[in-house]
């Protein structure tokens, strides 16, 4: 091929990526802005650490989200930019229960197999201005009842009435306790400990 | 009159076959999301409390699944998948396209994913781009959309058949590789049609909705019709790019035999990838696909061993140009 010519079929079939690419960009356009900056986003178990590593290595075959006997796993289809048809989890609508299917499917290294109390998919923080025994509205202790990890995770101080306490070290953020919260406006919530506690995350 | 060459008999029926091969993989990438919609309701063992429409496809999956399996919650997760990666009875094969877009997207080597495309590769080097003709999900929709375009011939509507440079694929193919590596992440997969008619079925019967991926399908779909016939898959598409490369020295490929050929015309015709299987130029894009054997009338198609088209062999010894000047020289 001539110079001249390449050049032409090159700026053509970059042309017609773009083109190509114009129904991810509408769509992501008519989505709902909550969609495109929805706090709840967490990376299946295992997942790389840093999220771009993470977008990197996957390839978006959804298989961990078609092995996931909760069907937790969901996927950005319609949001386009770089993390289209990466998976995550919400756990307000369904949370992971730790069961390492995900882990073993996924062919690549964006989910890699993990102990389960190496798992960081984030850390629970419990918001004390709302939680009802925090401010003695009743006994309650559903998050401390669910934790697939028990004590190392969350438990009970007792200061007049039973509270649920976190602890840092064992939680894996798995959502559950979010799932589960019986309260309307969820005091309890997955974070990433390095963006804040709780009540930061509650500005959006 | 030396004694003619036939084909072997099977040879014939191919097309047939391969159009049950199409068709099963697609109703496998349907029946895959269903199966795993069954499997969340027997692990959460709700059938009391589902809705009917709900319990008629737990009915119907228990049917179908029952012979195979007493524990369907883990034992059907032995299938998984679509053609873009997929997990089969323990092995893991994945499209080599995923495997180079994830290089070089990341511009890393992960050895145990990237020999999950051994199979498809060596199968590649020895069949050609049969992934094309035999398997792809969207060739099934696309043959169907032809089917359509010859059929709305009829009733005078008139399908677009230009012609564009078929190396054009290539260039998409290498941009898109680099617009996967500038962004960092799987970019060609977006612009891949099996890829998206796989996550699309999975999307719309498990999740619940299609994605933004449909919209783009279905402009190739009227791109196929309204400009240019198989328009996506001769001059655009990236896999059908990495698979002609694959294929450029196949072992098995397709060969005119010059004796029985009367020059009708009918392999470039039906060929869907616009080759010239007439003038015995079929070249590394030619996918396999066995269309020209099963419609020449003349049995003048069979499949040969060799790691090269033959040069072309001149006018068919049946047709009348060779005749004209047999009798000529006589």
């Amino acid at each position: 091929m001539e110079r001249r010519s390449f050049l032409q079929a090159f700026f053509f079939s970059a042309t017609a990526l773009v083109v190509a690419s114009l129904p991810y960009a509408v769509a992501r356009l008519l989505a709902p802005a909550y969609a495109s900056k929805y706090p709840n986003h967490l990376r299946p178990p295992g997942a790389l650490p840093d999220d771009e590593a993470f977008v990197e290595a996957c390839i978006g075959c959804g298989l961990c989200g078609e092995i996931c006997p909760v069907k937790c796993i969901q996927f950005d289809i319609r949001q386009g930019g770089n993390e289209l048809y990466t998976p995550f989890i919400d756990p307000v609508v369904k949370a992971c229960i730790l069961c390492d299917k995900c882990m073993e499917v996924c062919p690549t290294e964006a989910l890699t197999k993990t102990e389960r109390q190496d798992i960081k998919m984030g850390l629970a923080q419990i918001d004390r201005m709302t939680c009802y025994p925090w401010v003695d509205r009743g006994v309650c202790g559903a998050c401390v009842t669910i934790c697939p990890l028990g004590e190392k995770a969350i438990k009970f101080d007792f200061a007049n009435i039973y509270r649920p306490t976190i602890v840092d070290r064992g939680c894996v953020g798995c959502g559950l306790c979010v799932e589960v919260c019986p309260h309307p406006s969820l005091p309890i919530a997955i974070v990433e400990p390095e963006h804040g506690s709780i009540m930061s995350h509650r500005v959006y | 009159m030396a004694e003619t060459i036939k084909p072997f008999a099977l040879w014939y029926h191919l097309n047939k076959i391969r159009w049950l091969v199409l068709l099963s993989v697609f109703l496998m990438l349907i029946l895959l999301p269903f199966i795993h919609v069954y499997q969340t309701f027997v692990a959460s063992f709700s059938y009391d409390l589902l809705e009917p429409g709900e319990k008629s496809l737990y009915d119907l999956m228990e049917m179908l699944t029952s012979p195979f399996t007493s524990d369907p919650a883990n034992d059907l997760d032995s299938i998984k998948g679509t053609t873009w990666s997929g997990n089969f009875f323990g092995f893991q094969i994945s499209d080599p396209l995923s495997v180079l877009g994830q290089i070089a997207s990341g511009l890393t080597l992960y050895w145990p994913f990237i020999i999950t495309a051994l199979i498809p590769v060596v199968a590649s080097l020895v069949f050609g781009r049969f992934f094309c003709g035999w398997i792809c999900p969207a060739t099934l929709l696309y043959e169907l959309n032809t089917t359509l375009s010859l059929w709305l011939h009829r009733f005078g509507f008139k399908s677009g058949n230009r012609k564009f440079d078929r190396r054009l694929k290539y260039l998409v193919l290498a941009v898109g590789l680099a617009l996967s590596a500038a962004s960092g992440s799987v970019l060609i997969s977006v612009i891949y049609p099996p890829a998206i008619i796989g996550r699309e079925l999975y999307f719309g019967i498990a999740l619940g909705g299609f994605g933004a991926g449909l919209v783009f399908f279905v402009i190739t779909l009227l791109f196929d019709l309204l400009v240019a016939r198989r328009g996506f898959c001769r001059y655009v598409c990236p896999g059908g790019a990495l698979y002609s490369l694959l294929g450029r020295f196949r072992l098995f490929r397709i060969k005119r035999i010059v004796e029985n050929c009367n020059d009708c015309a009918k392999c470039n015709a039906v060929c869907e990838f616009g080759l010239d299987p007439l003038h015995d130029d079929f070249g590394q894009e030619c996918n396999n696909c066995a269309a020209c054997i099963a419609v020449c009338p003349t049995d003048a198609m069979t499949f040969v061993i060799a790691t090269q088209d033959v040069e072309f062999q001149g006018a068919g010894h049946l047709g009348k140009q060779y005749q004209r000047a047999s009798n000529a020289g006589e």
